[in-house]
């Protein structure tokens, strides 16, 4: 079956380098202590043999992973983004795997890094720059703060055991290849569904554009809409785009962004609303240990 | 018609950050670092969506990661105060604290013996001895061994 | 239009009662000692309002001698339930009987119209009369027997409760609503019954009378049921609709008038049957009579009101009632006869050993019940006036029985045991006295009531056995037999009109050739009433027997109190300490648990402080006493009640009126009568008069059949093996299949969701992530699945 999903060329390559990747995973993720003294992590760096052997695996299926991607244009580009994509993935591995909470949160902030790198490089300017304000500037901070109130005493012996990692590796490496798969298939042949009309087909299905305006958001009106823009060509995308993606947010998602405001304000009021109530209970409960 | 190779790259980098959260929230214990996870599959979908904008050549993607980037600042504010709840309940971020409530007579899942702190001790910077030292509240927080 | 004085009257006769019972409910506790006011009020002037309705309901002419305008009267007072298209007929709901006639397809068709409809006629009136003022002297005198029960208020509102139901039940103008009645009479006797429910005994003989009066209730639904399957509607009267067009009522004058009006055949009979299956279940007849001795735990003058002089005689208004639909089924008639007449005896003979006042006085209400019975069984028109004239007498002097024997009662602390007591004459002389007119009344000695209405039943009876004694011969009042031989050849003819009933029988079934021998044909034959005839004169022998034996051994001889009496009035305390060690003397013997609290207010304390009964309850007894001397002789010297009587719509049957016979004194017959009730008595002065109550008596001598009385020729043992103990065994079969079975099953669909629970809740181990591992298995599946199926 699986040989049946495989497709041709680069697959083998790819699954080989999951399977590393999953492999690497589960040697990585933190363990109890047994007997065995499998104490490595990338918090005690190379501290034990398994970690090392981990760490050798999942450098091979990132390597795996590089080799199995499309050649890309240019050289620069190229580079950019497997720099980037490669910031990003280990910053990912390293958070999911570093014992202490603390390095796990700074790895994350690297990974942050690395996918606001991928944004640029697919052109998304200002969400590259506005992931960067928001999860590194806004989110993790928080997180660390709250980690810092909760576990002065640094790492707790909870962070030192994960939960049946080998499963969870496996049902990762699992999950992990049916998408890669499927996005080779896609790409390889993509469904009618999918295909961008040609510049003529748009050309002809052009009395039906102004359909494609803000009171008439759907899925067969966006490509229609590109096709208006000629955005069918990527490069369409590099003019001007953090204009555009501010027209088209205050255009076409304005009632979106609006909805997205008061959820943002319900859900600061909620949070204080339940962490006073809460201190009064947690207060209250502590008193009477 | 071929997806452009970037496009196809950008996607199975996306796979793999969500899948890379996947696995943390499967296995870590700490609540935070659950959180964590579960942000780095936001990443993971974050890719996704731009790489099909660029596909599509239009914004809508991009308009979507908005949201995304929205609701995840939401979701890290109230998740951390439920967070620091159940924190000043149990004392402990651990999720497993929580298997508490499970039926009577079921027996626990996660017994297993935890590790003793690491043997590892940690190597201090040593700053170079400038005035008097500073006196100590014995009774402050114990100073931390590791972080 | 402003309803006339006649509605009013009749709308207040039940409404009264109602009010006065609401009223004790609500204020009876405030009321506290004068909690009898309400009721008292309230009957009294229902009592009234009857006096003057039984003038309104007086129809014109004579009924004896021609035959008089049916008087019929109605007072709608709301629609109760209309189901338009209730009953189609082309439903074919008639033609699920086999054989059954349906009637005209036309008044089949129409809607169920259920009204609430008063009506009054010559029928309704007598009955209405005797209901109210019989309850009005019983309230009265419970002023004095339930002065110190705390339970007062209650007793008084079910009193009222009883006399509003039984207003209702005589006077409502439909099968339904009288089916309702029937119910609520039956409920305020059980609640009367149980009125002292924490004696056992009392819960127990409340529980069985309510049980066995629900078999013969569930006839009375069968008969309503197929009288409306065969009639299409169940109101007596004929209904005047919108168009102009009449709609006939079941006893309505229209369908009277026509001679092909009622149903005949297997139907009509399987009503006939049902509804005296119901007669017998109310009016305790054999062999649903067994509830009636039992009720007798009740207070004395519930019993006096209820299962004496009024409830049990729903069944015997029913049965007249309904005649129209009896005459086409002469079976179904002679079965009445027959079993009135077995009652009688059956009853009669279990009195003559009874040695509880009260229970010889209820045998003696079953026996002459059983004699209205018979009377109504004869078909005749005579025969439904004789019942009904001895209904009314009966009551005056059963209730002046029973409240004679409460006194008694009353007076001796509780103590019913006539072998306990005796020569109370001299203690309590006016009960004593009253007590002896209402015993001759009831034993039939010329001039009291019960011998005229006696007299009548007997003649009723004697002229089906014998038809050629009785002619058509309107002017002479000789004896019959004494009639030219012309004349009686004529009798002789209108006599088989009679007997062979082939009017009825044409009616039933035209099809049939009308020579054509019924089913039950041999019944209505004359030899049967021959039989009856003898019966009941037997009856009345025994009748004076038993009832001068009670008065013999509570009234004559040396003077003997049971100790209750003395302790009870001598102390004037502890009363119901009184009657709870007097364990040795069965039933009733702690009928009134805490009266004795008066003992010492009034009476001479003569005979170890025993005394007669205080004024407010011997006073009725001689209004009851007076009224059992006189309104025989007024009533049948005048042959006021047969004509008042015979204007009643149901009455007026071409089929009834065929067997109008000129009112006459049967000089035969009533000497007969006279000589079986002298006998009787002469036997229970041979036995008991004079004799200490105790004293080995003249039912010694009748060995085993002494065992087969006293033990009331086994009917309840019989009705137990027979009913009860299959009942019980179904009951405990039924009972294990539950347990077993329906439980089991049960049982097992809950555990089978709490087996799939266990398996599941393993996995509940409250454990996070192991449910977000389970839910990516499953979107692992899903994705796997959906990836097969695209990429095949």
């Amino acid at each position: 079956m699986i040989a049946a999903l495989l497709p041709t060329g680069t697959t083998p390559l790819l699954v080989a380098a999951i399977a590393a990747g999953t492999a690497s995973l589960w040697l990585l993720l933190p363990q109890a202590s047994g007997a065995g003294g499998r104490t490595g992590s990338l918090g005690g760096f190379f501290g034990g043999r398994t970690g090392l052997v981990g760490i050798v695996l999942g450098l091979a299926a990132l390597a795996g992973l590089a080799l199995a991607g499309r050649r890309l244009g240019g050289l620069g580009e190229e580079a950019a983004f497997q720099l980037v994509a490669l910031v990003a993935i280990v910053g990912g591995a390293a958070t999911v795997v570093t014992r202490s909470p603390v390095y796990s949160a700074i790895w994350f902030a690297l990974a942050l890094a690395g996918v606001a790198g991928v944004l640029l490089v697919l052109g998304a300017q200002f969400l590259g720059v506005a992931t960067i304000v928001v999860y590194a500037g806004a989110i993790l901070v928080m997180f660390l703060f709250v980690l810092m109130l909760a576990q002065p005493t640094g790492m707790a012996p909870y962070d030192r055991v994960s939960n049946e990692p080998l499963l969870a590796a496996i049902a990762g490496g699992v999950l992990l290849a049916l998408l890669t798969t499927s996005i080779g298939r896609l790409s390889a042949d993509p469904p009618a569904c999918c295909t961008i009309p040609s510049r003529a087909d748009a050309m002809n299905a052009a009395p039906s554009a102004p359909r494609a305006d803000n009171t008439v958001p759907g899925v067969a009106a966006a490509p229609v809409a590109a096709a208006v823009v000629g955005a069918a060509d990527p490069d369409a995308l590099s003019a001007d785009p953090v204009a555009r993606l501010g027209r088209e947010l205050f255009g076409r998602h304005l009632l979106a962004v609006e909805a997205a405001g008061l959820l943002l304000l319900v859900a600061l009021i909620g949070a204080i609303a339940v962490v006073s109530r809460g201190e009064e209970a947690g207060t209250a409960e502590r008193g009477t240990r | 018609m071929m997806f452009p190779s970037l496009v196809h790259d950008a996607l199975v980098v996306g796979a793999v950050l969500f899948v890379l959260g996947l696995v943390g929230i499967l296995t870590r214990r700490n609540l935070i670092v659950m959180f964590l996870s579960a942000e780095l599959m936001l990443q993971g979908i974050s890719v996704s969506l731009v790489a099909w904008s660029r596909y599509h050549g239009d914004f809508g993607g991009q308009a979507l990661v908005v949201f995304v980037l929205t609701v995840a600042a939401c979701e890290a504010a109230v998740a951390l105060v439920f967070v620091l709840q159940a924190f000043s309940r149990t004392g402990r971020l651990d999720a497993a604290a929580w298997q508490e409530l499970r039926d009577a007579e079921i027996p626990r899942r996660i017994d297993r013996e935890l590790p003793a702190s690491d043997a590892v001790s940690p190597v201090w910077p040593q700053l170079a001895p400038a005035g008097i030292l500073p006196a100590r509240d014995e009774t402050a927080e114990p100073e931390r061994e590791h972080v | 239009m402003p309803p006339t004085l006649p509605a009013t009257l009749l709308v207040l006769v039940p409404l009264l009662p109602l009010l006065a019972g609401l009223a004790t409910v609500v204020f009876g506790r405030r009321l506290g000692p004068r909690a009898h006011l309400p009721a008292v009020i309230g009957i009294g002037a229902a009592a009234g309002a009857a006096l003057l309705l039984l003038l309104a309901a007086r129809g014109s002419g004579d009924g004896n001698h021609e035959a008089p305008r049916p008087v019929e009267f109605t007072v709608d007072l709301w629609q109760w339930a209309t189901i338009d298209r209730a009953l189609e007929p082309a439903a074919g709901s008639t033609a699920a009987i086999p054989g059954t006639p349906v009637g005209r397809g036309a008044s089949n068709a129409r809607p169920l119209s259920l009204a609430v409809t008063l009506r009054l006629d010559p029928l309704t009136a007598t009955m209405l009369l005797v209901i109210t003022s019989i309850g009005l002297l019983v309230a009265i005198y419970s002023i004095g027997y339930m002065h110190d029960d705390p339970d007062q208020p209650r007793f008084f509102a079910l009193v009222s409760m009883f006399v509003f139901s039984m207003a209702m039940l005589v006077s409502s103008s439909s099968f339904l609503l009288v089916y309702v009645f029937w119910e609520a009479v039956g409920a305020c006797s059980y609640l009367l019954i149980g009125f002292w429910f924490r004696r056992p005994e009392a819960a127990r003989a409340a529980k069985k009378a309510f049980l066995v009066n629900r078999v013969g209730d569930f006839g009375l639904a069968i008969a309503v049921f197929l009288i409306w399957l065969t009639y299409g509607t169940l109101d007596f009267h004929d209904v005047q609709a919108a168009d102009g067009t009449i709609l006939r009522g079941v006893l309505g004058q229209d369908r009277l008038a026509d001679a092909a009006g009622f149903v005949g055949g297997t139907v009509g009979t399987l009503i006939c049957l049902c509804l005296l299956l119901a007669a017998c279940g109310k009016s305790a007849q054999v062999p649903l009579h067994v509830w009636l001795p039992d009720a007798m735990e009740g207070p004395t003058p519930a019993s006096a009101l209820i299962h004496a002089a009024t409830m049990v005689t729903a069944g015997v208004y029913l049965v007249a009632r309904c005649a129209p639909l009896f005459l086409v089924s002469p079976g179904a008639l002679a079965v009445v006869s027959l079993v009135g007449a077995i009652t009688a005896l059956v009853a009669a003979l279990i009195g003559t050993v009874q040695t509880d006042l009260k229970r010889v006085l209820a045998y003696s209400t079953i026996s002459q019940l059983g004699y209205m019975f018979a009377s109504l069984g004869t078909g005749t028109l005579a025969g439904f006036t004789a019942a009904i004239f001895h209904l009314v007498t009966h009551a005056c002097f059963k209730a002046l029985l029973f409240l004679g024997a409460g006194s008694v009662m009353h007076a001796m602390g509780g103590v019913i045991d006539m072998r306990r007591f005796g020569g109370l004459r001299k203690v309590m002389p006016i009960t004593a006295a009253t007590f002896m007119v209402g015993s001759l009344a009831l034993a039939g000695v010329p001039p009291f009531a019960g011998f005229f209405s006696k007299d009548e039943i007997l003649a009723a009876l004697h002229a089906r056995g014998w038809p050629e004694h009785h002619g058509g011969d309107h002017h002479d009042h000789e004896p019959a037999a004494s009639a030219p031989p012309a004349v009686r050849t004529a009798s002789l003819r209108a006599a088989r009109a009679v007997t062979a009933a082939p009017v009825a029988r044409r009616i039933a079934s035209p099809a049939a050739s009308p020579t054509a021998p019924g089913p039950l044909d041999w019944l209505a034959v004359a030899g049967l009433y021959r039989g009856l005839f003898w019966m009941s004169l037997i009856t009345a022998g025994l009748t004076a027997f038993y009832t001068f034996r009670a008065v013999f051994m509570t009234f004559t001889g040396p003077t003997r109190l049971p100790p209750e009496a003395a302790h009870a009035h001598g102390g004037g305390g502890d009363h119901g300490g009184g009657a709870a060690h007097d364990g040795g003397v069965h039933s009733a013997h702690h009928d009134h648990g805490s009266h004795g609290a008066h003992g010492g207010g009034h009476g001479g304390a003569k005979a170890g402080g025993s005394h007669e009964s205080p004024p407010v309850m011997t006073r009725p007894l001689v209004i009851l006493a007076a009224a059992s001397l006189v309104i025989g002789w007024l009533l049948f010297a005048t042959h006021g009640l047969g004509g008042f009587l015979a204007a009643t719509p149901s009455l007026t049957a071409p089929s009834v009126v065929a067997t109008r016979v000129p009112p006459a004194f049967h000089f035969d017959l009533a000497i007969q009568g006279t000589l079986a009730a002298a006998i009787g008595i002469a036997l229970a002065a041979i036995g008991h008069l004079g004799r200490r109550s105790d004293a080995p008596s003249l039912e010694r001598f009748l060995g085993p059949l002494q065992t087969l009385f006293a033990r009331r020729f086994f009917f309840d043992e019989i009705e137990y093996a027979a009913v009860v103990r299959p009942v019980e065994w179904l009951a405990w079969f039924a009972a294990l299949f539950d347990r077993v079975v329906i439980d089991g099953l049960v049982d097992a669909v809950a555990r089978l969701p709490v087996a799939l629970g266990d398996l599941v809740r393993r996995g509940q181990a409250g454990v996070l992530q192991r449910y977000s591992l389970a839910g990516v298995a499953g979107v692992l599946a899903v994705l796997l699945a959906l990836a097969w199926q695209l990429w095949q």
